[in-house]
């Protein structure tokens, strides 16, 4: 398989905190990476760094073979790779299939093709019922849904969700992991997604990379990672361990 | 005009009815001047598609982009320079000065965007003042260009032909009122057509999260600075219109902060972000500081009999009421944002839902 993502050494400094420093590892095409680590690890400046929210400090980041860093985000999006966030950022006053076509809008410039693959996303995110209502009266339940559509709609190759099942009951969860599962089933989207809930981490993630303090603390098969004593003390403390 | 008529239906729904009456009021403004000849009511007139077209055009930077200036007089007074002082001084006529007008303007606004859309919210705000201000003071002092504080007045405005018919003399408001009619229209159907393409899916993007707009692939500072040009450019078109009209302009009519206040207002009041809230903007504040001005205020209060004019408090209203349109446009606004946080427009709308559901 060849490799979509590289991120070569990364390091993010503010000020003297080291936000990263020195993470490496790749992402192979097709495959679902997840991301976890403790509360302020450093995992969302991580996606920051990628995406072109900030240029990161040292190192490098390959998308597709191309160095991507230093990039602006709509550059970034333009190349193919596409982020949510983890506190939703739906386009308030627009209506759900608007801010679906926002999204589109990348790839056409005529808003009849863009309104048919919105409509599409909206499908695949089982929000197509209600086009018309205004996303920000939406339940955040239905916003991180469509977060995550109008990101699809930009037509990626890779896709970073941040937390897309924080703040979520655990039939909402659910119905996101099928969703993930089912954007990796459709084909050509890699997927990279940072989530708390160990459970549903395990449940979908080819590889996991563990992040502790800014750094890369782990790597590997969710199997080696539950069983990497490291990971465990940085989760529950030495006493555990 | 067909397209004109697309406008009103796809705004007004499929009703026929909202069709029927748009049309109606379309072919009332082009046969007003037929019927009334009084030139203080084209004049309101006059002033109201004014009003219209700098609400529309700040519309589109301000209410679908989200960007407030408050430096739109820039644009304005470059609109109203370049067109005087090619007219007075190189006898360019004014319909090729507005076009130069246009060009200037968008080179400021081109440098002004480059500059100030590095900063965000209430910094972009201070910034279009600032840089308002530097026009201001430099049409003061560049004296050789300007005329300086003392202003270019225009003695006579070249006959307008095509071939060898005369088409004006603009000797009256007629043809002032029908080129401001036009403008008007003009600005609100390239509103409208902003609103229904990408662009207006993009400035609207960028108005409710910059950041989430980033992420989707729209690129801040090329979208920015086309909104921002788009709207420089029917504020200068205002400004050359109103030059020419009023026929004299100095430093603190066309370059003054008023102006820019008077712009936000206007859309701020009818309903910002929408196509016919300048519109609604326009008819409420044009009346209501005419009649500021003219004391129809205190006439109208005398008439009721609250006070009257020999009165200590009827003399004081006779002398001072012209003089507080400031407070008084400061009144309306703190009741428009109060109980009107969509302006009138949005106000009207929602009156009647509920009194639909009802």
């Amino acid at each position: 398989m060849a490799t979509i993502l590289e991120i070569k050494h990364v390091s993010k400094f503010f000020g003297g905190l080291a936000a990263n420093s020195d993470v490496s590892f790749s992402l192979e095409e097709g495959m679902i990476m997840g991301m976890i680590g403790p509360n302020g690890a450093g995992k969302t400046t991580l996606f920051n760094c990628i995406t072109g929210y900030y240029p990161p400090s040292r190192g490098e980041v390959i998308f597709k073979a191309q160095k991507i860093s230093g990039l602006e985000p709509d550059r970034i999006c333009r190349l193919g790779m596409v982020r949510t966030w983890q506190k939703v950022r739906p386009l308030a006053k627009l209506s759900v299939i608007d801010n679906v076509m926002v999204g589109a809008l990348c790839r056409t410039n005529s808003l009849k093709t863009a309104r048919e693959l919105a409509m599409e996303q909206l499908k695949v995110v089982r929000m197509d019922n209600k086009p018309n209502f205004l996303a920000g009266g939406l339940p955040i339940g239905e916003q991180k849904k469509l977060e995550v559509a109008r990101a699809l709609a930009t037509q990626p190759q890779l896709l970073l969700l941040d937390e897309v099942m924080g703040g979520l009951n655990p039939a909402e969860s659910d119905e996101i992991i099928q969703l993930i599962l089912e954007i990796k089933k459709g084909g050509g989207i890699t997927q990279m997604v940072i989530e708390h809930d160990m459970k549903a981490i395990m449940r979908i993630s080819d590889r996991i990379v563990v992040i502790n303090s800014g750094e890369k603390l782990a790597e590997g098969t969710p199997q080696e990672i539950v069983n990497n004593p490291e990971v465990v003390r940085a989760y529950l403390g030495d006493f555990h361990a | 005009m067909k397209s004109t008529f697309a406008l009103i239906r796809t705004t007004a729904g499929t009703s026929p009815v909202a069709t029927a009456l748009g049309l109606a009021v379309l072919a009332g403004l082009f046969l007003f001047p037929s019927f009334v000849q009084s030139p203080y009511t084209l004049h309101i007139m006059i002033l109201f598609f004014l009003s219209t077209i700098q609400g529309e055009a700040w519309n589109i930077i301000g209410g679908y982009t989200g960007q407030y200036s408050i430096g739109h007089v820039a644009y304005f007074g470059a609109g109203a320079y370049t067109t005087m002082i090619l007219m007075q001084y190189k006898q360019i006529p004014p319909w090729y000065g507005m076009l130069a007008g246009i060009g200037v303007a968008l080179v400021v606004s081109l440098i002004i965007g480059s500059i100030c859309f590095r900063l965000q919210g209430p910094y972009f705000v201070l910034a279009s003042i600032a840089v308002a201000e530097i026009m201001r003071l430099s049409a003061i002092n560049l004296k050789d260009i300007t005329n300086g504080a003392e202003g270019i007045l225009i003695t006579e405005i070249p006959v307008f032909k095509i071939g060898n018919t005369v088409v004006t003399d603009f000797l009256s408001k007629v043809p002032f009122y029908y080129i401001g009619l036009v403008i008007a229209l003009v600005t609100i159907l390239v509103t409208w057509m902003v609103q229904n393409s990408k662009l207006g899916y993009y400035f609207q993007a960028i108005r409710e999260d910059q950041d989430a707009a980033h992420s989707l692939g729209i690129s801040l500072p090329i979208y920015k600075n086309i909104a921002l040009a788009l709207s420089a450019v029917f504020t200068s078109l205002s400004g050359s219109f109103y030059a020419v009209y009023i026929g004299y302009i100095d430093p603190s009519t066309v370059l003054n902060l008023d102006i820019s206040v008077q712009i936000v207002l206007v859309c701020i009041i009818g309903g910002i972000g929408t196509i016919w809230g300048p519109v609604i903007g326009a008819m409420v504040l044009v009346p209501l500081s005419e009649a500021l001005r003219s004391d129809l205020i205190a006439e109208m209060i005398f008439k009721t009999g609250l006070t009257s004019e020999g009165s200590a408090i009827g003399t004081f209203l006779k002398e001072n009421l012209a003089h507080a349109h400031a407070l008084i446009y400061g009144i309306l606004v703190v009741v428009v944002i109060l109980f009107m946080p969509d302006g009138v427009l949005g106000w009207v709308k929602k009156l009647t839902v509920q009194k639909g559901r009802g």
